[in-house]
């Protein structure tokens, strides 16, 4: 098994492009459909 | 890590997946319970066990049918009967039928031990109309759910200061099959709680969606920047850890470890981490959701859905919300329908897993085309999604369908025969539960997890879970449930 105490000594890893982009659409995309979602909820509450 | 914090079985090659082992059992349990619709009680021999002040009354078999048998009697033959259906389960998962067994035994008995204490009155009388049949002036309130809680802490005793115990009992520790054939069960169960108030239930169902973008789109995102940016976590970490703490733990993180292709060691160490903050959150959450929302009842249920990982730990921390808040509103006078809280829960839950393999697919493509690029066959494939699907779910939804269309279109849904047969079901999920909580408690051994240098890694865990998943999963539960309450029991 690794050691993590080891493995943390290990130089960081910059964020690559593709990580920036995964990050952002993820949270564009999840702070946008909640509040379709709520919109959806108002349209259609609960009965 | 020691095998004693959790064992993850990633490269032995199998007969049947644990997943479809699920399905076979807890489909064979729905289907032998629905003989009783045709008049064979085949499941009422089940022991079930009452609120009690005296241990001798405790005890009786689940239909009257077999009220010959009497409590120990029927106690001993469903442990024979889960005796030999799981060994022939673990046989056919291609493991040691002996070791199982003979761990198994210890297992049910401590287990079921467990839930028995949980049942005395003095923890589990709720209203002052139980207190006064049992004759006590105050009891804890717990409902007999509360045994959850008695066999979670002696699963934890037993792993923090009997190390060797739990390390025999690790055979039949296998919390991730036991809650997956409680919840093949539960959709039965759930189906016919639903049945009553179709259109509440199908419009709980739509809110599910809301789980998945908030765990696939909001949490996972920003914990994996929290332990990229903020602890300095490799690529090959941090996303098992995002997935291990955003979407649903233990199975989640090793779909993730595979898709990026880490070491299989890196999803087992978080999914280690996984279960100790499960234990957790299963003590603290539905204690707080009691004391804050017992006036919001499924606004608690799918915080507990969104919050909690684990399928085991989170439908286990609805049905221990269940019970507190339902007790604390019976002693108010107001009774709900049970079963709603933790149709919620679970419902949130399976949202969540069925979207796994999806995601896996899309990391699996980001990681072997733009992080992790090799020439070959190594690029991720649409097989993946399948592969990575928790199929257990599939049982789930085939119960669910099958006992909905019963309870709607036929005479034996109208005239109860439905649920008497599913409420002897459901006497096996409250058992598999019960097990699955002790499991849990057994495999959570916070001294080796520490010696094994995994704190930097828990402080990622606790700044993401307790900074924002709990408080982005309360906002999203109040957003979608508040207002909305089970219906009253007639």
């Amino acid at each position: 098994m690794p050691d993590l105490r080891d493995e943390m000594k290990a130089p960081a890893e910059p964020l690559l492009p593709v990580e920036k982009k995964l990050i952002g659409w993820s949270l564009s995309l999840g702070l946008a459909l909640p509040v379709l979602l709520v919109l959806l909820n108002r349209l259609a509450p609960l009965q | 890590m020691s095998e004693a914090v959790l064992s993850v079985q990633t490269a032995e090659p199998r007969r049947l997946s644990e997943d479809w082992l699920a399905v076979v059992i807890g489909v064979g349990i729905f289907a032998l319970a629905l003989l009783s619709i045709a008049g064979f009680d085949a499941l009422g021999w089940l022991a079930t066990t009452s609120v009690w002040i005296d241990p001798r009354a405790a005890l009786a078999p689940a239909s009257k049918a077999y009220a010959g048998l009497s409590g120990a009697g029927a106690l001993v033959l469903t442990f024979l009967a889960l005796l030999a259906l799981l060994s022939a389960g673990v046989f056919a998962l291609g493991e040691d039928v002996k070791r199982f067994a003979l761990a198994f035994t210890a297992v049910f008995a401590i287990a079921y031990a467990c839930w028995f204490v949980g049942s005395w009155a003095r923890l589990a009388a709720v209203t002052p109309a139980e207190q006064a049949k049992y004759g006590l002036a105050w009891s804890l309130k717990l409902t007999s759910e509360g045994g959850f809680i008695v066999a979670l802490l002696a699963g934890l005793v037993i792993a923090n200061f009997l190390p060797a115990t739990a390390e025999w009992l690790k055979a039949a520790i296998r919390p991730e099959l036991y809650i997956k054939i409680a919840i093949v069960i539960l959709g039965a169960f759930i189906a016919v709680t639903a049945a009553g108030k179709l259109n509440l239930a199908s419009s709980l169902l739509l809110r599910g969606v809301a789980a998945i973008v908030e765990a696939y789109l909001i949490y996972w995102p920003v914990v994996y920047l929290i332990a990229r940016k903020g602890f300095g976590f490799s690529r090959e970490w941090s996303a098992p850890l995002a997935s291990g703490i955003s979407i649903c733990g233990v199975a989640a993180a090793i779909a993730t470890g595979g898709a990026i292709r880490a070491r299989p060691q890196v999803p087992v160490l978080v999914s280690s981490l996984v279960v100790i903050f499960a234990v957790i959150e299963v003590l603290i959450l539905p204690a707080i959701a009691q004391a804050f929302m017992s006036h919001e009842p499924l606004v608690a249920a799918a915080w507990m859905g969104l919050a909690v990982k684990t399928d085991g730990a989170a439908v286990a921390a609805g049905g221990i919300t269940q019970a507190l808040s339902q007790a604390k509103a019976a002693a108010e006078g107001v009774a709900y329908q049970p079963g709603w809280m933790l149709a919620v829960t679970a419902t949130v839950k399976v949202f969540i897993d069925v979207f796994i393999g999806v995601w896996a697919f899309i990391l699996a493509y980001i990681w072997t085309n733009a992080i992790n690029p090799r020439p070959g066959p190594d690029k991720a494939r649409a097989v993946e999604i399948w592969r990575r699907f928790p199929k257990f779910i599939l049982g789930f939804v085939a119960t669910f369908a099958i006992a909905l269309a019963l309870a709607l279109g036929t005479p034996a849904g109208a005239s109860g025969k439905l649920a008497a047969a599913i409420g002897e079901a459901n006497v096996l999920r409250v058992i598999f539960f019960t097990l699955t909580f002790f499991s849990i408690g057994v495999m959570s051994n916070f001294h080796k997890l520490w010696e094994e240098g995994l704190a930097k890694l828990a402080a990622v865990y606790v700044v993401s879970l307790f900074g924002f998943v709990v408080w982005v999963g309360f906002v999203i539960s109040w957003l979608f449930f508040a207002g909305v309450k089970p219906p009253l029991a007639s």
